[in-house]
């Protein structure tokens, strides 16, 4: 009888070990597979960013002859994104958005010498496109970040740590976040 | 209350208390759609219930009645449900927002559901003058939100996107659905109990000539009680809810956009501006960001919290 018992308890115990087991193994995947998805964000509008440039190019062209210096800084630092996507390198792709960012803020500062292009309806809404696109990228990077987060907390936290095998472990700190982007407005430190 | 408190020791523990707060927010979605279920077993099992003491009291044939109720109430449970996003759009008149207009909320509505890392809702917008909105939906697959005019004309873009950081946290934590489901379950026993309360008043003469009518005496007295406090208490629970699921949507906003003066700023404009109330039905009325009417009674009786309360408790992030 009592053997019965013990054999029950044990059985159940032996149960409820394997669900969490399987449980556990699902979430560190899905939170894993966030961070890569999470990363894949950032790229997307680095990438609209890099597509909108030669159009702004051509829209400030026309305003903007004697300021050779500034256009071919932001074309240089577009080419350099374009060819950093092409590497796996996460820093450098994300390194060469803020070098194209900076460029296309000093372009815009500039730019409020000249009235007249100010006026261009097209410009104005390259501006603000890419102000918008600005907003996206910073956000994209802070939700990297937190899924990064995430998958460690989760990895390295009682009870989670008892269900992350080695391969989870090795996993978990690896990743590296991404400084914030400054954005349009200011943001408080969590 | 218990919000503004975890947030205080949030803000102690320093460096920690974005991710204590982040693991909050996932076990919320997890309490809520066990919450879904345990209160849809509930209103069916009040059905049920209703059900059957009416059958005693009236001496109705008990099984003929229980077949009944259930099949009226998996009916009720059914359609309200598949069909309440549409229906809550289409009670307060709303559209959807054509994106080449309505640029600037696009871009806050994206911005929201890449920091959540949710799918793009739809955006649909309503007419008047009040700064409100609403998310409704069944899942975050599956989510709309909603915003008025008012909104879009009189908030700024930190507003704006602290408001739709609001709607974008009750898409992640399933108060979509968990709020369409109260609704249905508040809408379904209130139902019930009018029914009950009507057939009294026609049909209860005729079970008080009965000479066997003593014993059911008894029965009719709870069944009358019941279809009386039955809506009042589902109500206030539902209102409690509410309530509080609004200082949690407060806080995961601040989560998103990590900028708490912008939800502050839209509080505050909401507070002086809204002065007309909102011709809203009264069911979808809890879904709305912020009250659709002025505050005449005790709390008890509010859908949301006061705007000071949560004013003092984003303040205190």
């Amino acid at each position: 009888m009592l053997g019965t018992i013990i054999l029950i308890v044990v059985g159940v115990l032996i149960v409820i070990f394997l669900l969490m087991w399987v449980g556990y193994y699902n979430k560190f995947i899905i939170l894993s597979n966030r961070i890569k998805n999470s990363f894949s964000q950032i790229d997307v509008q680095l990438k609209k960013r890099a597509d909108l440039v030669p159009n702004l190019m051509e829209s400030v062209k026309g305003y903007m002859k004697h300021e050779a210096g500034i256009m071919k800084d932001v074309s240089d630092a577009r080419k350099a994104l374009v060819g950093a996507n092409s590497s796996n390198d996460m820093g450098k792709r994300v390194k060469a958005g803020d070098a194209l960012q900076s460029a296309l803020g000093r372009l815009f500062a500039i730019a409020e010498n000249y009235p007249n292009l100010k006026a261009n309806e097209n410009f104005l809404q390259f501006q603000n496109e890419l102000s918008a696109i600005e907003d996206k990228v910073a956000y994209s990077r802070q939700f990297y970040n937190d899924s990064i987060l995430g998958f460690d907390n989760a990895v390295q936290t009682f009870p989670g740590n008892l269900f992350a095998g080695q391969k989870f472990k090795s996993q978990a700190g690896k990743y590296i976040q991404i400084p914030e982007a400054e954005r349009a407005s200011p943001k408080v430190k969590f | 209350m218990a919000n503004a408190k975890q947030e205080k020791k949030d803000v102690k523990e320093g460096k920690n208390q974005g991710e204590a707060k982040h693991m909050d927010f996932r076990d919320q979605i997890a309490k809520n759609k066990t919450k879904s279920i345990v209160l849809l077993i509930i209103v069916f099992i009040v059905f049920i219930a209703l059900g059957y003491v009416i059958a005693i009291a009236f001496q109705l044939d008990t099984f003929a009645l229980f077949i009944l109720s259930t099949i009226i109430s998996v009916f009720y449970i059914w359609i309200t449900y598949a069909f309440s996003d549409k229906i809550a759009l289409l009670s307060v008149g709303a559209k959807e927002a054509d994106p080449s207009q309505y640029r600037t909320l696009y871009n806050s509505v994206e911005n929201m559901s890449i920091a959540s890392g949710l799918p793009m809702p739809k955006v649909y917008i309503m007419r008047g003058d009040q700064i409100n909105a609403f998310a409704t939906g069944k899942n975050p697959q599956h989510s709309v939100i909603c915003v008025t005019e008012g909104a879009i004309a009189k908030l700024n873009k930190q507003e704006l996107e602290g408001v739709i950081g609001h709607e974008m946290s009750h898409v992640a934590n399933y108060d979509i659905r968990f709020v369409t489901i109260v609704a249905v379950v508040v809408g379904a026993i209130s139902i019930f109990s009018q029914m009950f309360l009507r057939s009294l008043w026609f049909g209860g003469g005729r079970s008080s000539d009965n000479d066997r009518s003593g014993g059911n005496v008894i029965f009719l007295v709870l069944a009358l009680v019941l279809a009386i406090l039955a809506p009042i208490i589902v109500k206030l629970v539902q209102l409690a809810i509410s309530r509080k699921r609004e200082y949690a949507a407060d806080a995961g906003s601040v989560e998103f956009t990590r900028y708490p003066p912008g939800l502050i700023n839209a509080l505050k404009k909401i507070k002086q501006e809204n002065e007309e109330p909102m011709k809203v039905p009264d069911a979808v009325a809890p879904m709305f960001f912020s009250d659709t009417t002025k505050q005449r009674f005790a709390e008890m009786f509010q859908t949301h919290p006061s705007i000071e309360k949560r004013i003092s408790v984003l303040e205190a992030m």
